[in-house]
């Protein structure tokens, strides 16, 4: 069987490459792309520890459930906030949404 | 349990405040002043619940209503024995008496209701004052009817008062120099604080009598203290300059504040505080001779004034005086037996000098070249105000000391003290009785006698029947306050025991007034000149003028000098380094998403790493 | 977990099931009326709310511990204690009167939707201050911030406004899946979900060589709630969004979110990180101690600075609100006390700071929502003459600022009183002498504003500003809110607060 670490090396690499695709990107749509991977990160996380670790009870699973679902309704109203974003400055580029600061 | 009534003897007056605050845009003139006197009767009533309530538990006792400041051991609580009784039945009594006498005298005035609300909240203050568990809440009020004081001396801001100044100033005065007195109550409070660990008065008077000797400089220190406090709040030499020029107030605002009530809030503070005066003698003869030399020098600067209600504030100085040293005498029941029948007499005084400058002010057409609280310009109203004539007659009589008036027994009172210790004190005070007599009779002869000496004077016509019950009330109260047991009830209070009638003093306390009479009678006001030493009350505010207000000026300007000069700039350069640091800390505020983001993963790592390496200790 | 019993456990999401029904009866609603009526929708989502509020208040309702002896509810999922009682009646007092401060705004008024969503956040808010297991935060908290992130962005032909939504939906996205993987992690290394019992398995020798994998999944969590409560270094979205979001939305999220957040956030830590986990030779405590103790001294230092330059008076309000992070994280770190009384009354003081906080922040959000509905500006400097204008705004205004900065009479006073107190109390001195140095500048830019307001002049003063008989309500309830607690209401909420934090560590075997 394969062991419990190939998992959480899988995740974890998968976090990683979420967490740059946050920082690197500036298309907005790209960055909704690298928190989706993080969390399918989790998700793997969490199937296999529960796999592993306690597979007599469904918390694992139910929590992958919920992070699933959650992360669609997040989806949806991510993209229609940045569908908004389009419809008022025909870009979605990150750098150039800065009409506040300081 | 009726004890539980005592918090509404603060309440009704609240009630009412707060309705006339509530409806100043709607109540119409007579409105707001018929709430405020129901409001002052229902207090009264409430009051007197508490008389009957001592009659059953002669103690007293403490309602408590709530926490306040736990850190200090204070709470919410209202001490109900007799003293704080025989004070509440006083300022609430004479008060509601003030109240509608008010409503006629205020009648047309622009801010009626704003003088109603201010009225209220005086009683409330002085209220929470006179009935406070702990000396945090009677500082409370005490600053409480200090405001009251300033804000109702300055009740007319925009009008001059004839001295050159305007009211305002006189309202600044007023509260600048009580002030003074107040950090001498600050302090007090501190040092009893720390050493005593306890603020409430039961406590503090417990601790203090079985922890302090006699003579102990820790409670000569607080009494002095204490008695600082009672100097600028009941008016006695250094601090007393401010009584006569907060008669620029409105006249019931004189009888009720500065004469009947909140002045012997100072007498009041010796009486409750009395364990720390029979612990430090010295503070106690310092009491004696401030309190007499007030009552003479007061008395002196009476005799020189041409205004009428400045007449009265100097006289009320000098009663003043004549309690203060009672109380440093250790004779609190005669002193607050004078605080009560004074309040009567000088109450009733000062509505009768109202009404006089009511009427007077009507009669006036505009062609007036004295004012018509100018005792030169007045004369003759014997005939056209009959009824204030013999109220004023009887407060003066009363003031002057003779028998059967209420004043008489008090004055007596001290007077028997004054004898049994002090030789020196009883003389001077004897001089003061002297004194009191002439000014008073002058001014009543110079008032209402002979002809009238002026337009104003000429057409003057009675006061209203609102001001004049009032009037009578009092004046019976004058009457046949010497007769009610007051004095009985007092010395219970103390456990004092009345000292024996001595025929030779009374009758010679008489004789002195019945001479400052005749000689008021020999010496009219009109004719002659004043002394101008007299006049000016001795230069006293001048004399302060030069060694402190000068001075002081001066020093304020040298010190905006520094500020703006040398302070100023080291100000400037640290304003500018703190906003060189918030333009370059708003720098980080980019507005760009993944640098910001490169933040928070970096500050993730920076903790972990600190986390790991610091080992978690 | 024992058996369950339906009708003992509906007490403990009695405000859950009264929001959700709210919900139900605001859609409709917006269904059947015609656009002209669809402000009544705000007064039945206020009047619901304020109802719900109160319900926790009522005698004998009180919390009681249920059928397995604790107060856990729902399969562990919900802890219904006190101390989430408060916090619920603070978001619940939030959501109702952010909805009446709503009804007169331009294009959000007039929206059914704006009070659907603004419901759901409550419900979030209010899920979240209960929470008991990972995955019952997890989806509290998402259930937040995703109807947070609609409300910013809910003017949606606005550009800053929808700028702020896709902001703060980035950043909000990103971090709770960083906390997410955090949680990963907790369950994995235990197998609980849990937060009353992760602390147990943790505590175990197995654990002994594994603290800093623990450590990490920490510092991940951290930075979830971090975002929620706006702390520096997670506070970036912090400044846009306020400014850009509508005006009701930036005083709805600057008190029910960090108020939740805050509550989550103690209940975490005390129950997951509870002082007397060791692992290996790390003591878990300390480690996040320290954290928001540095936290508090850098939000405090960072938003009060900052806020000195500010030119929009939402902008400032927004590092005001940093700053204030930083002063409650100040009584966060105080849980470190060694003694049950201090630590429930840390805990206390949190919770008196954002009781009073709710109502002086949606106070000064109030005043500057009519103030710029009727102006269309949000700088500060055209506050000026408003005393002459409107005296009883520009005075509201005051009362507000005045909290905030921690002056008496006001409620702030109250509030950085217990915290400073409960740093000291903590053995934490030098934390409370910089919270004290931070308040004094905190005060100079509080000041500035209202000096503007009544000193500097402008050619308006002759134009009141319109006020609805709805927004006299609004600002009389929180101006007598905000003056009672800082007089007569202090001690006795405070006492209140410290019997709820009684109730937090309640039954916690082998807290103290």
């Amino acid at each position: 069987m394969v062991p419990l670490w190939m998992f959480l090396l899988v995740a974890a690499a998968l976090f990683c490459i979420g967490t740059f695709a946050v920082l690197s990107r500036r298309n907005a749509i790209a960055i909704l792309m690298g928190v989706e991977l993080m969390l399918n990160a989790v998700n793997i996380n969490l199937v296999a520890f529960w796999r592993y670790g306690t597979p007599e009870t469904m918390m694992g699973q139910a929590f992958t459930a919920f992070v699933m679902v959650v992360a669609a309704a997040e989806a949806a109203v991510g993209l229609a906030i940045i569908i908004a974003v389009y419809r008022s400055r025909k870009s979605v580029v990150v750098e150039e949404v800065d009409l506040m600061r300081g | 349990m009726m004890f539980n009534l005592a918090l509404f003897v603060i309440l009704c007056p609240l009630a009412g405040l707060c309705l006339n605050l509530a409806g100043s845009r709607w109540l119409r003139a007579p409105m707001a002043g018929i709430i405020a006197s129901i409001a002052a009767a229902a207090s009264f009533f409430f009051a007197a619940s508490q008389l009957i309530a001592l009659q059953t538990q002669p103690q007293g006792t403490i309602v408590v209503l709530g926490d306040w400041l736990p850190l200090l051991g204070v709470q919410w609580a209202l001490q109900v024995d007799a003293l704080s009784v025989t004070m509440m039945l006083l300022v609430t009594g004479v008060g509601t008496l003030i109240h509608v006498y008010a409503c006629g005298y205020m009648r047309g005035d622009a801010g009626y209701t704003r003088f109603f609300v201010y009225l209220n909240l005086f009683l409330v203050a002085m209220l929470l004052l006179v009935m406070a568990d702990n000396y945090v809440l009677l500082f409370a009020g005490w600053e409480g009817v200090g405001l009251c004081s300033y804000l109702l001396i300055g009740f007319w801001f925009d009008k001059a008062n004839g001295v050159g100044t305007r009211n305002s100033d006189a309202a600044r005065k007023a509260f600048v120099v009580n002030r003074i007195g107040d950090v001498g109550l600050l302090l007090a409070l501190l040092l009893l604080y720390v050493n005593l660990g306890s603020l409430n008065f039961d406590a503090v008077f417990a601790q203090a009598a079985a922890t302090l000797s006699a003579g102990a400089p820790l409670a000569v220190v607080i009494a002095l203290l204490l008695f600082v406090a009672v100097t600028g709040k009941s008016a006695q030499i250094p601090l007393f300059v401010w009584l006569p020029d907060a008669m620029a107030g409105p006249t019931p605002v004189s009888a009720l504040i500065h004469a009947a009530t909140m002045v012997t809030a100072g007498v009041y503070l010796m009486a409750r505080s009395q364990v720390f005066f029979d612990l430090a003698p010295l503070a106690q003869n310092v009491a004696v001779l401030v309190g007499a030399g007030t009552a003479v020098l007061a008395a002196t600067i009476a005799v020189g004034q041409y205004d009428i209600k400045r007449v009265l504030a100097y006289s009320t100085i000098s009663q003043l005086g004549f309690m203060v040293a009672a109380a440093g005498l250790g004779a609190y029941a005669a002193a607050l037996f004078h605080l009560i029948t004074h309040a009567f007499f000088k109450a009733l005084l000062f509505l009768a000098a109202g009404s006089v400058i009511h009427g007077v002010e009507h009669g006036q057409s505009a062609t007036g070249l004295y004012s018509a609280q100018d005792m030169r310009a007045l004369g003759g109203l014997r005939r056209r105000m009959p009824v204030t004539f013999a109220t004023f007659l009887i407060g003066a009589l009363a003031l002057a000391g003779l028998p059967p008036l209420a004043g008489f027994f008090s004055k007596d009172e001290i007077l028997a003290a004054a004898l049994a210790e002090n030789t020196l004190v009883c003389a001077l005070l004897a001089l003061t009785v002297l004194l009191t007599a002439f000014y008073v009779g002058r001014q009543t002869l110079a008032v209402f006698l002979g002809e009238a000496r002026s337009e104003g004077a000429a057409h003057a016509h009675e006061s209203p029947a609102v001001m004049t019950l009032p009037l009578v009330g009092l004046a019976l109260l004058t009457a046949f306050g010497g007769f009610m047991g007051i004095a009985a009830w007092l010395g219970g209070v103390f456990g004092e025991h009345t000292p024996e009638a001595n025929v030779w003093l009374m009758g010679g306390a008489t004789l002195l007034a019945l001479a400052g009479i005749g000689l008021a009678w020999r010496m009219p006001l009109v004719k002659g000149r004043m002394p101008c030493a007299l006049q000016n009350g001795w230069w006293i505010d001048t004399l302060y003028g030069w060694l402190i207000v000068r001075p002081f000026q001066w020093l304020g300007g040298q010190l905006a000098r520094f500020d703006r000069g040398g302070l100023g700039w080291l100000e400037q350069r640290l304003a500018a380094g703190v906003r060189g640091a918030s333009w370059l800390m708003s720098k980080t505020q980019t507005g760009q998403l993944n640098w910001n983001g490169v933040g928070i993963v970096a500050a993730l790592a920076l903790v972990l790493a600190a986390a790991v390496l610091g080992g978690g200790a | 977990m024992g058996e369950f019993d339906l009708l003992s456990s509906l007490p403990a999401i009695a405000p859950e099931i009264g929001l959700t029904i709210l919900i139900f009866v605001a859609v409709l609603l917006d269904s059947f009326l015609h656009e002209s009526q669809r402000k009544g929708i705000a007064y039945v989502a206020a009047l619901g709310m304020a109802a719900l509020a109160i319900v926790p208040i009522i005698p004998g309702w009180a919390p009681e511990p249920g059928p397995t002896g604790d107060y856990l509810f729902w399969g562990g999922m919900i802890r219904h204690d006190a101390l989430a009682q408060i916090f619920r009646i603070m978001v619940l007092a939030s959501g109702a009167l952010t909805c009446l401060m709503a009804v007169d705004a331009k294009r959000v008024g007039n929206k059914g939707e704006f009070y659907t969503i603004v419901l759901v956040a409550t419900l979030g808010a209010s899920l979240l201050s209960a929470s008991a297991d990972l995955i019952m935060v997890f989806v509290a908290l998402e259930t937040l911030s995703i109807a947070l992130y609609c409300l910013a962005a809910f003017k949606r032909n606005d550009s800053k406004s929808t700028e702020s939504g896709m902001k703060y939906f980035l950043f909000g996205a990103f971090s709770s899946a960083i906390m997410l993987y955090g949680f990963s992690l907790l369950y994995g290394f235990t197998g609980q979900t849990n937060l009353y019992a992760l602390a147990q398995f943790m505590g175990t020798e197995a654990f002994a060589n594994n603290a800093v994998p623990v450590l990490a999944a920490m510092v991940m969590v951290i930075v979830g709630f971090g975002f929620k409560i706006s702390a520096v270094p997670f506070h970036f979205w912090t400044p846009d969004v306020y400014e850009g979001a509508p005006t009701p939305v930036t005083a709805f999220l600057s008190v029910a979110s960090k108020a939740a957040s805050f509550a989550v956030m103690m209940r975490f830590f005390i129950a997951v990180f509870p002082n007397d986990l060791v692992i290996g030779d790390y003591v878990i405590q300390n480690f996040w101690v320290q954290f928001m103790a540095a936290a508090a001294v850098i939000s405090m230092t960072l938003g009060n600075v900052i806020a000195l330059s500010q030119k929009n008076i939402k902008r400032l309000l927004a590092y005001s609100s940093i700053a204030q992070a930083g002063y409650v994280l100040m009584g966060v770190a105080a849980l470190q006390a060694t003694t049950p009384l201090g630590a429930e009354r840390a805990v206390a003081s949190v919770g008196f700071y954002l009781f009073m906080y709710t109502f002086s922040n949606l106070l000064a959000f109030a005043v500057i929502i009519l103030f710029s509905e009727a102006t269309g500006s949000e700088t500060i400097a055209d506050l000026a003459g408003l005393n002459r204008r409107s005296p009883w705004l520009a005075l509201t205004l005051t009362i507000a600022l005045l909290s905030l900065a921690g002056v008496p009479p006001a409620a702030g006073f109250f509030g950085k009183f217990y915290l400073f107190t409960a740093a000291v109390e903590a053995d934490l001195v030098w934390l409370a002498m910089i919270g004290v140095l931070n308040a004094i500048v905190g005060l100079y830019y509080y000041l500035v504003v209202i000096k503007v307001m009544y000193v500097d002049r402008s050619e308006d003063e002759d134009k009141p500003i319109p006020t609805s008989q709805t927004y006299r309500w609004v600002l009389g309830v929180a101006t007598l809110a905000v003056i009672i607690l800082g007089t007569v209401g202090a001690q006795v909420i405070f006492e209140w607060a410290v019997q709820g934090a009684g109730t937090l560590f309640a039954l916690l075997p082998g807290v103290f």
